[in-house]
């Protein structure tokens, strides 16, 4: 009976052939829900609660396999290991102690092996009558126990970091790109601040979403004003791109249009690097290979954040208020939206796709 | 200290700090206090003097600037301060008029 069962078991899985892999978007939601969303369905998967979130669980990662999340939150002092199918805890590290205050301010990313997690750090000592800023650094721990490995002293207003996909570096974007190795000593310094200052003034670069899971390549948009151009041209301010290549290690910086709208934040599509999408009241998106628009539409309302279905089909919407929207990634009309339950806001959270076999 | 009577707040906690023989750590204020150096305009009107670039609904921005201590001038700065300021209000788009004004709490 149980050869007879095993055999028709494997039958069936032949017949099936392998398993198909899903994308879904892990969307965290005020004040400590983390939605797991089922991308081609358009519905909520699961809603994991976490514990001491508040006031948002703001930036979650995830591991290779979709299994596992580490979200930073309860004020981006803490970092809780989840587990994505049971929807449980299995740990939690506490940044901060009685004497430092620590923050981990916008910067996490696991490494492509999956057995260490960087932070950047933000720590304060909290003395009698003083707040006593340290320096910043980025800490690793163990991220199976949780146990804090080592840390670096790096420079301060750092806020996305990224391993590069071989593991050996990490890229900590700030008012420079830094590179460090993958001990988080600095190997080398790219100019953002002070890029092409003949041309331009200095590039206004804020960008606190993680959204380079999919395209494997860290995408901001920036703003300067042409130098060449009369200070009273109104199309003296240029909105440019600045992509880091988590593969190749590229980094390029280009203008792409005249600076009428914002974008709060873009991402690349994982099947075309070269193809840009940007959000915030309108959703473009961009051809890096001409450095142009390639269309652009309204919104319905303002959206942080963008990333991009692994087909590079759909392009989603996530932050501010409390849904998820899919556009057509070549058209950008509008496919749908999902709603967060009790329509908690997803304000300022990373919002992530992963993918997972069925 | 057994004739002086601390007057203010700063005087009260070195009185308490000189008891615990930790007096080396009350200083003068010497550099702006608080989460952020980040008085920028954007709030009331966008960079281009408009308000077509502002976040749309406005409260759709309220806790993008309250959690990152953005603009603790305009919204209270859920990082630090008043982390419970938004516990009545997740579903910002319906629940804003939760949202109260703060108050320092008093020293001393």
């Amino acid at each position: 009976m149980l050869a007879r069962m095993t055999a028709t078991a494997i039958a069936a899985l032949l017949l099936a052939g392998p398993a198909a892999a899903r994308d879904y978007l892990l969307v965290p939601a005020r004040p400590d829900k983390l939605v797991i969303v089922d991308a081609e369905a358009m519905k909520v998967d699961k809603v994991i609660r976490l514990e001491n979130a508040g006031p948002l669980p703001g930036l979650p990662v995830v591991n290779k396999d979709g299994t596992r999340a580490y979200v930073l939150m309860n004020g981006l002092e803490s970092i809780a290991f989840v587990d994505l199918e049971s929807g449980e805890t299995i740990r939690r590290i506490e940044m901060s102690t009685a004497d430092e205050r620590v923050k981990g301010m916008f910067g996490m990313d696991l490494s492509p092996d999956g057995k260490t997690l960087a932070v950047y750090q933000s720590p304060v000592r909290m003395l009698v009558d003083e707040f006593q800023v340290q320096p910043t650094r980025i800490a690793f721990y163990d991220a199976e126990t949780g146990e804090l490995k080592s840390t670096a002293e790096v420079p301060r207003q750092i806020t996305l970091i990224a391993w590069s996909k071989d593991g050996s570096k990490i890229y900590g974007m700030g008012r420079k790109m830094h590179v460090f190795d993958a001990a988080g000593r600095m190997i080398e310094e790219r100019p953002i601040h002070d890029w092409e200052t003949e041309r331009y003034s200095q590039p206004d670069v804020l960008d606190v979403w993680s959204q380079f899971e999919q395209s494997g390549v860290m995408v901001s948009p920036f703003y300067a004003a042409r130098k060449d151009l009369p200070a009273d041209d109104p199309t003296a301010f240029r909105t440019g791109i600045l992509t880091q290549d988590l593969e190749s290690g590229d980094m390029r910086m280009q203008e792409v249009e005249v600076a009428d709208i914002f974008y709060f934040s873009m991402a690349a599509s994982p099947t075309d690097k070269d193809r840009i999408y940007g959000a915030y009241n309108f959703l473009s998106s961009f051809d890096m290979g001409s450095s142009k628009p390639v269309k652009r539409v309204p919104l319905p309302h303002s959206y942080y954040s963008v990333n991009v279905s692994s087909d590079g089909r759909t392009v989603w919407l996530g932050g501010a208020l409390s849904d998820v929207a899919a556009y057509d990634a070549e058209t950008l009309e509008r496919k749908g939206e999902v709603r967060m339950p009790d329509g908690a806001s997803i304000s300022l959270a990373s919002v992530r796709m992963f993918t997972r076999g069925d | 200290m057994k004739h002086l009577t601390p007057l203010n707040a700063k005087a009260q906690q070195y009185s308490e700090a000189a008891e615990e023989g930790r007096e080396e750590e009350v200083v003068a204020m010497n550099s702006m206090v608080g989460c952020t150096t980040s008085f920028d305009p954007g709030w009331e009107i966008d960079a281009f003097g408009g308000i077509g670039n502002l976040c749309q609904p406005m409260e759709a921005d309220l806790y993008g600037c309250a959690d990152p201590c953005w603009w603790p001038a305009q919204v209270p700065d859920t990082m630090g301060t008043y982390p419970n300021w938004s516990d009545a209000a997740s579903n910002v788009e319906q629940d804003w008029r939760q949202l109260q004004s703060v108050f320092p709490k008093a020293k001393g």
